[in-house]
């Protein structure tokens, strides 16, 4: 069987959520009746058969070809299987994600990753705002699985991440890391302001000496092991994440925030 | 049947189900691991006194261990899972968190798993971290060479305890060489240690006791010095040594396969006979004939 592909017709006018096409919700439905599937559109309705041309039948492996940064909520809540991106997508990809695979050949919008429980999601390109975030009103971002970014990535990447690894092969920009629960977050790049504001517990690691707030106490220079359990369970994925710095043990580190708990830890490889 | 000419008693191990698990400790170099190898498994020869029974499997190669460090891999045996827990929880505590550099890991993959780092890391007053890496959980305890990381759960499984031979030598020379040359060959067998020290027990024991404070006395059965008074004597006159070789191992098969080579590398001049300890069958869930293993056969009865 070939991967169930949906190539888009036309750039869509209006934000379209795609969070009804994830392989557990496609494996129950017959060939005829996923053009008639209805997704939001705007604040409307719009047929799959409308927005796409449909090819393939194995619905565990998706392929969205043609992409959009109007395509939301790609993978949302998905269980199992593959999506393949090729080209952008919108924001809240990967939302509530349980399990599978997404891979992204462009760049995604807003608050990828959110709530992801479990999974592996990859984009070539850059991650808008709020990665691994929480959404407004919510306590807890993202609570398990990996992202991988190979771009940068926007502003609050990790604000209140709950659990999970979030890579970021390029730069993050501000308040990365703000709020931060737990889990782990990596930026091979440049870092922006207010980096770790509010960090409760988690680990930041920054190949950059970062501007942090003044409530995070320097511990200085130490090798710390766990860091080799953290690279191995790195070395498959694609890029630089595979090849960190000499698999450096060695890290300043920086704990705080002490206004906000202050178990969080910032570790710059030196 | 004999071996090499040496006859073997037509007779069979008594052996028990037990639990076990399996201990990964790496450091940074080898010297430590063993260091804190030795340590815990200290004190660990039989259940009777020590709560548990313990030894080292196997040095494990940097490149085979999970923070690719030089390893030892630790096998603890107990009468229950909750048993392997408690003791885990104290040997690691007390002897591998102590001891310079060293990490813990689990080495035994199971359906069951006893708390572990999930326990030891409140030793860090606040200050610990954990990480969760592939499902599964490490905790981070800092201590005053930097951090302990400790596996929050180890796998248990059932287990095969109390695999035996008893050697009858001439005298303690004879049966010291066999007893060593044996240990040395059983100890190739993935999945088994031999936990008295340096593998060789001399005071074999018997159920029971005349006196009533005691479950377990000398097996007065093999003493030599006992020949012409006890009243069960099971030792020819030319025997003038009885050492024995206990094994424990993660399943059977294990076990029987180190009795097996055991079997085979005692066989040598000095020695009167090959036995094995049981209770006449009606303690232990395993009975492993000694015939059986040399006919290529495993349990019997």
């Amino acid at each position: 069987m070939s991967a169930l592909t949906f190539r888009l017709r036309h750039e869509p006018q209006l934000r379209v959520s795609l969070a009804l096409l994830v392989p557990q919700t496609l494996a129950r439905l017959s060939p005829a009746a996923i053009p008639e599937m209805e997704l939001t559109w705007g604040s409307g309705a719009i047929k799959v058969g409308e927005l796409f041309e449909i090819r393939g039948s194995d619905a565990s492996h998706l392929v969205f070809e043609g992409g959009s940064p109007k395509l939301d909520r790609i993978g949302e809540a998905m269980a199992s299987g593959e999506i393949i991106v090729r080209g952008d997508a919108g924001a809240y990809l990967g939302h509530r994600m349980a399990g599978g695979t997404i891979r992204v050949d462009g760049s995604v919008g807003a608050y990828c990753a959110s709530g992801a429980r479990n999974g592996f999601i990859t984009v070539d390109g850059d991650a808008g705002d709020f990665l691994a975030a929480a959404l407004p009103g919510e306590h807890r971002g993202m609570a398990g699985g990996l992202v991988l970014i190979r771009g940068d990535a926007g502003e609050r990447a990790g604000d209140r991440m709950r659990r999970g690894v979030v890579l970021i092969e390029g730069s993050a920009g501000d308040y990365c890391a703000s709020r931060m629960g737990a889990g782990t977050i990596a930026v091979l790049g440049r870092t922006g302001a207010g980096i770790a504001t509010g960090m409760r517990r988690g680990t930041l690691l920054l190949r950059e000496t970062p501007e942090l707030p003044p409530t995070f106490n320097d511990c200085g220079v130490h090798d710390l092991g766990f860091l080799q359990l953290l690279y191995r369970s790195w070395a498959s994925l694609p890029g630089g994440f595979a090849a960190l710095p000499g698999n450096s043990l060695t890290v300043r580190r920086l704990v705080g925030d002490l206004g906000n708990g202050g178990k969080g830890e910032v570790l710059v490889w030196v | 049947m004999q071996i090499n000419g040496i006859p073997v008693a037509d007779t069979f191990a008594e052996a028990f189900a037990m639990w076990g698990a399996r201990v990964l400790i790496t450091a940074e170099n080898e010297k430590w691991a063993q260091a804190a190898a030795r340590t815990m498994t200290g004190f660990a020869t039989s259940v009777i006194g020590c709560k548990c029974e313990a030894g080292i499997e196997r040095t494990v190669p940097a490149a085979e261990t999970p923070d690719g460090r030089p390893g030892v891999a630790v096998l603890l045996f107990a009468m229950d899972s909750a048993g392997v827990g408690k003791r885990l929880v104290e040997r690691i505590g007390q002897c591998v968190m102590t001891c310079p550099t060293t990490a813990c890991y689990n080495g035994l993959t199971a359906e069951e798993s006893v708390m572990v780092g999930g326990a030891l890391r409140f030793f860090g007053d606040g200050y610990q971290a954990s990480k969760l890496l592939d499902g599964r959980r490490y905790w981070r305890v800092p201590v005053m060479d930097g951090e302990f990381l400790v596996e929050e759960r180890f796998g248990v499984q059932k287990a095969v305890g109390g695999g035996n031979l008893l050697i009858l030598g001439d005298d303690t020379a004879a049966a010291l060489a066999a007893a060593e040359a044996a240990v040395a060959a059983m100890q190739q067998v993935p999945g088994v240690i031999l936990p008295f020290p340096d593998g060789v027990v001399r005071s074999g024991s018997k159920v029971g006791s005349r006196y009533k404070a005691l479950i377990a006395s000398t097996n007065d059965a093999y003493c030599p010095s006992l020949r012409a008074v006890a009243p069960n004597t099971q030792l020819p006159e030319d025997v003038g040594c009885v050492l024995e070789i206990v094994i424990d191992g993660l399943d059977l098969p294990a076990v029987e396969e180190a009795m097996r080579r055991g079997l085979q590398a005692v066989a040598r001049p000095g020695i009167r006979q090959i036995s094995a300890g049981n209770y006449g069958g009606n303690l232990g869930q395993f009975k492993i004939g000694l015939h059986a293993l040399l006919n290529g056969a495993g349990e019997t009865a």
